[in-house]
């Protein structure tokens, strides 16, 4: 009888142990997925920043047609420019990036202001459409990082799979911080 | 017993997850054409319904027109990029979808691309396809025909992706001239309004009043003709009786142009 009675222990200690492994690896391997899903979105991120910076250089030689003079605020654009290319994490990257728009912002506003008539030139326009285009399909596409990052931060943390997250070391993904500046995508007025 | 149950309950309300969506309108009926506004006449809602529903049979591509009182202090871009989501304009494979997105009170236009269509509408010829076909009817506040003219447009870019013959009369975006008539001097417009003049009755005086693709000219110039050639597409489609059209699930990543007017 007693025997039995540790059986029946040893079986329901058996049983628990199958399900709870079962619960972690799948667990695991939910957190796998979703840590995939960060990082290829994290890499959308990066493709844009430089679709954009590939742009730069373009742009620069239509503007340069009318603006040897703005040399100053060009070279930030540049500096910025290459700190892009060379940030490694979420965060740098978002600093850098940040950095770049208002370097673009000040040395285009520098030309268009030195010379009005930059803005009628279809080579520019067309430009700055890419551009434009550009910005937007970064912040989407950092929108859409910070919700798959949300998603698999929130799950890493709740309980009880933060246990299993702990466990294994899984750390917490970065957001971007919503910089309000960056977002706002330049239009050309023609009003 | 209590225990479990709560645990249950606990793990239960892990997997509910909450969203944050903002409301955006749902499609009309009439899908391609989803005029909240109110500003576009029948005839050219017709045109339109009829011409997307056609490329859709073609191509499966989606192009649909919204128009919006205000944008409630978004962002046109974001605006139209989330209802290309919402709606899932577009096939789920190809992302081959365009949402052209009039605001009345905002007095902007944009167009937002779906990915699979980048490559036929590039930011550039977005741009640009709104310099030369919408901005001087926007300015006027002839909103319909603008749209219609937008929607033409971007109807036979996708056909010429798609290795289909545009509709007749239409000239590819690429080869329009500038129409940055505004910002030049009216020394410009005077003289490549001339020049455009003796090219035209050089033109017919050769050719004669019949057949031929014709190339110089200015977008403005065709403006008016707009109305009078209807599509060369489709048309078979009868009124009433619409609906089962709705979005394939295509997504959006950004691309696109816009203007204020």
């Amino acid at each position: 009888m007693k025997k039995k009675g540790l059986w029946i222990a040893l079986a329901i200690v058996f049983v628990v142990i199958v399900i709870l492994i079962g619960a972690f690896s799948s667990k695991y391997n939910k957190f796998v997925d979703m840590q995939e899903s960060v990082e290829s979105a994290q890499s959308d991120v990066s493709i844009y920043l430089q679709r954009r910076a590939d742009l730069i250089p373009n742009f620069v030689e239509t503007v340069k047609a009318y603006s040897l003079h703005e040399q100053e605020t060009y070279t930030a654009v540049t500096e910025a420019r290459s700190a892009v290319t060379k940030a490694d994490s979420v965060e740098e990257q978002a600093q850098a990036s940040a950095r770049l728009d208002s370097a673009i912002d000040i040395w285009v506003n520098a030309v268009t202001e030195a010379y009005p008539e930059l803005k009628a030139d279809a080579q520019y326009i067309a430009l700055q459409d890419e551009l434009a285009g550009s910005e937007n399909r970064i912040a989407t596409a950092r929108n859409d990082y910070n919700k798959t990052a949300k998603e698999y931060n929130s799950a890493i943390r709740k309980f009880p799979s933060n246990i299993v997250a702990s466990m294994f070391g899984f750390e917490k993904a970065d957001y971007f911080e919503a910089d309000n500046d960056a977002q706002d995508v330049p239009t050309v007025d023609f009003s | 017993m209590l225990c479990a149950c709560v645990c249950v309950a606990l793990l239960l309300s892990l997997c509910a997850c909450g969203s944050d969506e903002q409301g955006y309108p749902e499609a009309t009926e009439k899908f391609f054409v989803n005029d909240f506004a109110g500003v576009i006449t029948d005839t050219d809602s017709d045109t339109i319904y009829t011409k997307g529903v056609a490329l859709n049979d073609a191509t499966t591509a989606q192009a649909v027109v919204v128009t919006v009182d205000s944008l409630e202090g978004e962002t046109a871009s974001d605006y139209a990029l989330n209802i290309g989501r919402e709606w899932g304009v577009g096939t789920e494979q190809d992302d081959n979808g365009v949402v052209i997105l009039l605001s009345v009170e905002d007095r902007e236009i944009y167009i937002a691309v779906g990915y699979g269509l980048e490559g036929a509408l590039p930011d550039s010829k977005t741009g640009r396809i709104i310099d030369n076909y919408g901005i001087s009817h926007f300015s006027d506040d002839n909103f319909s025909a603008g749209l219609v003219n937008i929607y033409n447009a971007i109807v036979n870019e996708i056909y010429i992706e798609y290795g289909m013959q545009p509709s007749e009369n239409y000239i590819p975006a690429d080869l329009l001239p500038d129409t940055q008539d505004d910002v030049e001097s009216l020394g410009t417009v005077v003289i490549s309004w001339l020049v455009l003049m003796v090219l035209v009755v050089v033109y017919v005086l050769i050719f004669g009043r019949r057949g031929g693709l014709f190339i110089f000219g200015s977008p403005r110039f065709f403006a008016g003709n707009y109305h009078h050639h209807s599509g060369g597409f489709g048309g078979s489609f009868g009124g009433g009786g619409f609906g089962g059209f709705r979005g394939g699930g295509g997504s959006f990543g950004g691309g696109g142009a816009g203007r204020k007017f």
